[in-house]
């Protein structure tokens, strides 16, 4: 099984290579004249006014939580999926038993207005 | 350790990897210099407008100009910026969307007098969980390359394409619970072959709201029109990469086209039967097999180009919407579907 | 083999480095950053221990999922750096029991079962014919059963929980609900009103017929 990984460890150095020989690249061949207009950051031309990292809608934080719980189920159901025909119907109820049961907590969320984006 | 034994056992094996990748990364790295030139054509001919055709005979050296000219510009390194994590973001967005093409198959499993030869990198079982695993790195490219500008317009497009990301990771994922439970396996290669036989095989006809939910998910995943908040470019300019310039703009950019190309290939391996021809009878059957899948990978291409030239950009909550409440319910029911179905004579249709 | 043993190696030290560099950077995104290194890793030694739905699953959920919310989350907050560095010496004596417990616990592990091999293990569920994701369906929705459906309860429990810590409803929000809008009749929104013509016509020399202001 291992051997299979290999080319994708080749891979990774190759892939990670090809962006920073552009960016050496980059850094070799192009200009470099800095000055404090052109590095501060882009405002429409306007100065730039206070920090720029805002406090975002704490529903971002909550988009965040709810993918969480939903990639966990996803995460479940990929050997149930694999193995769905070995198992049956026995295991056809299991998944009906988790589905349901997060399937309420979506309702639940949906009805609570979570999904809602004001 | 023996040198020539070393040479023999780790050297060559590495030195023939390192030559695949190299035969895999430069065309695909050509395609998608060429995928600017015909989106930019293709738009131009829907409104009426004839495209680039300065460069070249009729234009078609455009992308070389477009390189040389991006490798030429200045990058610039806003005073700001968090300078370590802004390097980094545009590296791990090109990074995962090449490596994606790791597991990739180009085709069937080739009888040679060397043996088998399957045209894929990397013969990983768990293909399709690679792939999840590896594309999951996208969102780290641009929410760092948001946080680390520390400019206005980048990181809120950043904050909007992560959670926008995010929301449509899930309604694939789904899908392709749909279609490992047609196919029993998490192999991308054992999956098309699967499909193989007629047209009326492949999984799209039986997974069909699967599949629909597949490729316009993966258009919101790649933050392509009509899905691109982020970038808007009448309200946050360029979004994420706003203060990105010369290669570190150029690297986000490849990412951004190779990631286009991998949902379509993808689309197509998995709902429109790979590399099979559409009717197993004679004159479909001379093309060879990656051929078809390269007609198929460009087909969905065009549909992305398709949507950017006729679709207006949804509204943020409109797009939160979509995911949420019309693809993840859709999905749910039709895994329901296929579960029940397995368990019934139906089951003949899935498989 | 040898091969694998660096391998192994190379994961490992990059794994504690990157986790020392977790504690001690000073800016939390780049604890953040290295955390996701240390997961990387972390998931390649779950590879070359034969585990590989762990691996990915590692990777998809901790560094695709949790680890993004942590990012949103420093996003999000202005943390005050030098106001979180002073209360640190005030946690240490709880961090260092924790810490003590930790390493008792993985020691009893090494001495109870600690012989296996490193690298290139079939795993705890026997055999690799058939790949380890299909072992781990095969008893994990029959063996297991009641500890998967647990764990749907636990989602459930985080999902409600999220929800009541953080939704809040913004009360002067204006929103469409599509719904409402594909419901809406022609009725509801236009209203026909028959505008009789007063006096003569519009021409009269021309002795045209009736006006068509009825339609309005």
């Amino acid at each position: 099984m291992l051997e299979s990984y290999l080319p994708i460890l080749v891979f990774l150095a190759i892939a990670l290579g090809v962006g920073v020989i552009a960016l050496l690249l980059n850094f070799l061949v192009a200009p470099r004249n800095p000055d404090p207009e052109k590095l501060s950051p882009y405002e429409s031309g306007f100065e730039a006014f206070e920090d720029a990292r805002l406090r975002f809608d704490v529903r971002y934080y909550l988009v965040a939580i709810l993918f969480i719980v939903f990639d966990l189920e996803i995460a479940f159901f990929f050997p149930w999926a694999v193995v769905l025909d070995e198992l049956g119907a026995t295991g056809f109820v299991a998944m009906a038993i988790f589905l349901g049961i997060l399937v309420v907590g979506f309702i639940y969320e949906w009805k609570k207005g979570a999904l809602e984006w004001e | 350790m023996d040198l020539p034994v070393w040479i023999a056992d780790y050297a060559l094996p590495v030195a023939w990897i390192t030559v695949q990748i190299v035969a895999l990364v430069a065309p695909l790295m050509l395609a998608v210099a060429y995928l600017t030139v015909v989106e930019r054509k293709l738009i131009g001919y829907m409104q009426l407008r004839v495209g680039p055709n300065r460069v070249g005979p009729r234009g078609w050296l455009q992308p070389i100009a477009d390189g040389l000219k991006l490798l030429l510009k200045e990058s610039i390194f806003p005073t700001q910026a968090n300078k370590g994590v802004y390097i980094v973001a545009p590296l791990l967005s090109i990074g995962p969307a090449l490596l994606a093409w790791a597991v990739i198959p180009f085709g069937p499993t080739y009888q040679t007098p060397f043996g088998e030869v399957t045209p894929v990198i990397a013969e990983v079982d768990v293909s399709l969980l690679f792939l999840l695993a590896v594309t999951s790195f996208g969102i780290y490219g641009v929410i760092m390359a948001g946080w680390a500008a520390n400019s206005k317009y980048a990181i809120i497009g950043s904050m909007r394409a992560g959670a926008q990301m995010i929301s449509y990771e899930i309604a694939m994922g789904f899908a392709l619970i749909g279609v490992i439970m047609a196919a029993n396996t998490l192999n991308i290669g054992e999956i098309v072959v699967a499909q193989s036989g007629g047209f009326w095989h492949w999984y799209f006809l039986p997974l069909l709201p699967l599949f629909v939910v597949f490729f316009i998910s993966g258009v919101a995943e790649t933050n392509r029109l009509p899905f691109d908040v982020s970038e808007g470019e009448s309200e946050i300019v360029a979004g994420f990469h706003v203060e990105y310039a010369g290669m570190t703009f150029a690297l986000f950019f490849l990412a951004e086209y190779a990631n286009m190309i991998l949902v379509s290939i993808l689309t197509a391996l998995l709902f429109l039967g790979g590399w099979h021809p559409p009717l197993p009878v004679a004159p479909f059957t001379w093309i060879p097999g990656p051929v078809w899948l390269l007609l198929k990978t460009a087909l969905f291409l065009f549909f992305f180009l398709w949507f950017r030239a006729t679709f207006p950009r949804f509204r943020y909550d409109q797009i939160m919407r979509l995911g949420w409440k019309v693809f993840i319910p859709v999905t749910l029911v039709w895994i329901t579907v296929i579960g029940v179905a397995n368990l019934t004579p139906l089951r003949a249709v899935f498989h | 083999m040898a091969v694998t043993q660096a391998i192994f190696y190379l994961f490992a030290t990059v794994l504690v480095v990157a986790a020392l560099m977790v504690i001690t950077a000073r800016n939390p995104v780049h604890s953040v950053l290295f955390l996701v290194l240390s997961f990387v890793n972390g998931a390649g030694l779950f590879l070359l221990a034969g585990a590989e739905f762990l691996a990915f699953t590692l990777i998809l959920v901790y560094v695709g999922a949790v680890m993004v919310l942590f990012l949103f989350v420093l996003m999000m907050l202005d943390i005050n750096l030098q106001r979180m560095r002073e209360g640190f010496l005030n946690y240490l004596p709880l961090g260092a029991v924790i810490a003590f417990v930790l390493v008792v616990e993985m020691g009893a592990m090494l001495a109870a079962g600690g012989s296996g091999a490193v690298v290139g293990g079939d795993g705890a569920l026997g055999g690799t014919e058939a790949g380890n994701t299909t072992l781990l369906g095969r008893v994990l929705y029959d063996t297991y059963l009641l500890p998967f459906e647990v764990a749907a309860l636990v989602l459930l429990v985080a999902l409600v929980a999220a929800i009541a810590l953080t939704l809040r409803h913004r009360p002067d929000v204006k929103k469409q609900d599509p719904g409402q809008q594909v419901r809406v009749r022609r009725e509801d929104r236009v209203r026909l009103v028959d505008m009789p013509t007063e006096g003569a016509p519009y021409a009269p020399d021309t002795g045209a017929t009736g006006s068509k202001g009825g339609e309005g």
